[in-house]
């Protein structure tokens, strides 16, 4: 059995700190760029809501990729060399 | 799972710290610029301001020379018909309003959209409350009428710290509709000499030192001023509506209009007479008020629409500044209300702490631009004053001229730097800024068959006050001007300023009825 503190301790140990900020940054500018494509949209703005639509749409994107190829980077290309 | 149970070793509680440390630290950076300052708490008793707001001595363009003096209080709405006479000849002023009423009629009866009957009405509407307000009478008097007077219980004065003073007067006018409110000490150099009769903007002859000004004058000032009187000038101004029973007895007698002085006299009370207005010599404190305009109305500007925007903000403005003065008397002190007659508004906004003096030529406020209409109550009422705000405006401005592309008569400057050059007798000369040219946006209010506005509307400080982004953008500005130029690219690509389908404006959910 694993409890919720495990699992973020384990996830916490597979990535180096820098990933973490990154990951941090990306969330944030994420909610703010639906924040003003929302916002834009009650402002009669469409233009802009559009704009900062897709940017979030492309950002979030980037993010789940980089989230489901995690760890790629890591792994040896042939594996066995290491062998 | 035995290696799950194994403690958290130093190396990701350093991860796990470093994480929480840089979000919070940015969040910490958004909430220092967005948050409120010590300082910066001129727009209202209890409102602070964000820090990127920045305190300052004296205001920006504040840079005066010995041409400035107390202005003369005949502006464009004064001046246009004959200034148009002396440009273009007898008979210039009547063809164009003929040529506009055809026009007009034309519109509504195709329903040009923003030109509908329902869209025109909407403007004449809002003007309501502004049109029973003349200086000095009825919802801006200036005493407080007889059955007013207070009574023995209540007749002891209000006293506290100027402080107190400051934010009780504040807190009643944000009650009362106000959205920024500052307090400036009285300057007479502000105030005009003299309040122009109603009917001077149907008259053909200019006050004296405007023919002497005037340096485009292509005829003789005095010809044509036989002939009769022609239409009105714009329709919502200074049309049939606003002649009161004094125009109308002085046409019955055919005698000129007459303009009253206004001067300040060692007097307990001001005074009204058949001749002048007379300020105080003790009122030295005056309450500046900004009212936020309905950016949707706005938006879609120049029509009829766009002129709503305005209507409402001054009779916005009738109704914040009248109230104010009453609670004033209330509290034992004069008080002179005033909506954009009798002294400058734009001063008194900028020493007050209001905003900033920009290539409009207008005050542009952090936080709705240049969308908002001005007035000042005149008091006695010891209160602390206000001081200027600097947030990085005019170092926008001298980059940004996106105001001055949009105006569609090329009546704003592009010029870089501002300057002490005037454009004509409606600038009130003797101080640095950008003048405008009045005389070419009052033509096209008149091609355009509505007042205008789209300098406000097309300024990248008038936007909505829903998006958080905004709040961060106006910070960098103000925090960082290298970034300017690429807020302004920005502005553009994203479509902000652009006119609004009018018709639009009808279906919307709500109409919010102005920000205040």
């Amino acid at each position: 059995m694993t409890n919720s503190a495990d699992v973020i301790t384990i996830t916490m140990r597979k990535h180096a700190w820098w990933f973490w900020v990154l990951a941090g940054l990306w969330l944030q500018l994420e909610v703010l760029l639906v924040q003003t494509a929302l916002a834009s949209v009650r402002e009669s703005e469409y233009r802009a809501a559009v704009i900062s639509g897709i940017a979030a749409a492309v950002l979030a994107s980037v993010g789940v990729f980089g989230w489901l190829r995690r760890g790629d980077s890591r792994k040896p290309d042939r594996p066995n060399e290491s062998i | 799972m035995k290696e799950l149970r194994k403690p958290i070793g130093r190396r990701s509680l350093l991860k796990a710290g470093g994480f929480v440390a840089a979000n919070g630290a940015l969040g910490a950076i958004w909430a220092l610029v967005t948050g409120t300052g010590a300082g910066a708490s001129t727009s209202g008793n209890l409102r602070k301001r964000p820090r990127w707001i920045k305190v300052v001595r004296q205001p920006t363009l504040g840079e005066t020379n010995a041409d400035f003096k107390r202005f003369s209080g005949f502006d464009m709405f004064a001046l246009y018909r004959p200034l148009k006479t002396q440009r273009e000849g007898a008979g210039s002023f009547e063809a164009e309003q003929a040529s506009k009423a055809k026009r007009l009629i034309a519109w509504t009866n195709e329903k040009k959209p923003g030109f509908s009957l329902p869209d025109q009405q909407l403007s004449e509407g809002a003007w309501t409350v502004m049109r029973s307000a003349r200086p000095g009478v009825g919802l801006l008097s200036w005493t407080r009428p007889p059955e007013d007077e207070p009574k023995e219980q209540i007749s002891q004065r209000y006293t506290a710290s100027p402080e107190e003073m400051a934010n009780t007067v504040k807190a009643a006018a944000r009650l009362y509709g106000a959205r920024l409110v500052g307090i400036a000490p009285m300057n007479e150099a502000y105030v005009n000499l003299q309040v122009p009769h109603r009917d001077r903007p149907h008259k053909e002859q200019p006050p004296k030192d405007v023919q002497q000004k005037d340096p485009h004058s292509a005829v003789h000032p005095h010809e044509g001023e036989d002939r009769k009187s022609g239409d009105s000038l714009a329709h919502h101004h200074s049309d049939k509506d606003q002649k009161g029973e004094q125009g109308k007895e002085q046409q019955k007698t055919n005698q000129p209009p007459q303009d009253k002085d206004i001067v300040f006299a060692d007097v307990d009370v001001p005074e009204v007479t058949d001749a002048k207005f007379v300020i105080p010599r003790k009122m030295k404190w005056v309450v500046a008020i900004a009212i936020p305009m309905d950016i949707e109305l706005l938006a879609r500007t120049p029509t009829p629409l766009g002129d709503a925007a305005s209507a409402l903000g001054y009779s916005h403005s009738a109704f914040v500044v009248s109230s104010l003065a009453v609670f004033i008397r209330g509290l034992g002190y004069e008080a002179i209300p005033c909506v954009n007659d009798t002294a400058q508004s734009i001063p008194f906004a900028l020493d007050a702490g209001l905003g900033e003096l920009s290539r409009l030529n207008k005050l542009v406020t952090p936080e709705f631009g240049p969308a908002v209409r001005l007035c000042k109550v005149f008091t006695d009422m010891p209160m602390a004053y206000d001081k200027s705000i600097d947030f990085g405006l005019v170092e926008f401005c001298k980059g940004c001229k996106k105001c001055a592309e949009a105006c569609p008569s090329r009546a704003l400057s592009f010029d870089d730097e501002p300057s002490f050059k005037t454009k004509g007798p409606w600038n009130n000369p003797g101080h640095k800024t950008w003048y405008e040219d009045s005389y070419k946006c009052f033509q096209y209010w008149q091609k355009s068959g509505s007042a205008c506005g789209v300098c406000l509307a097309s300024c990248p400080y008038t936007k909505g006050d829903q998006a958080w982004i905004h709040e961060g953008v106006k910070a960098t500005i103000s925090m960082a001007p290298p970034t300017d130029g690429v807020f302004r690219i920005m502005d553009n690509a994203l479509g902000y300023g652009k006119q609004h389908a009018p018709e639009q404006w009808w279906t919307k959910d709500s109409p919010s009825g102005g920000r205040g």
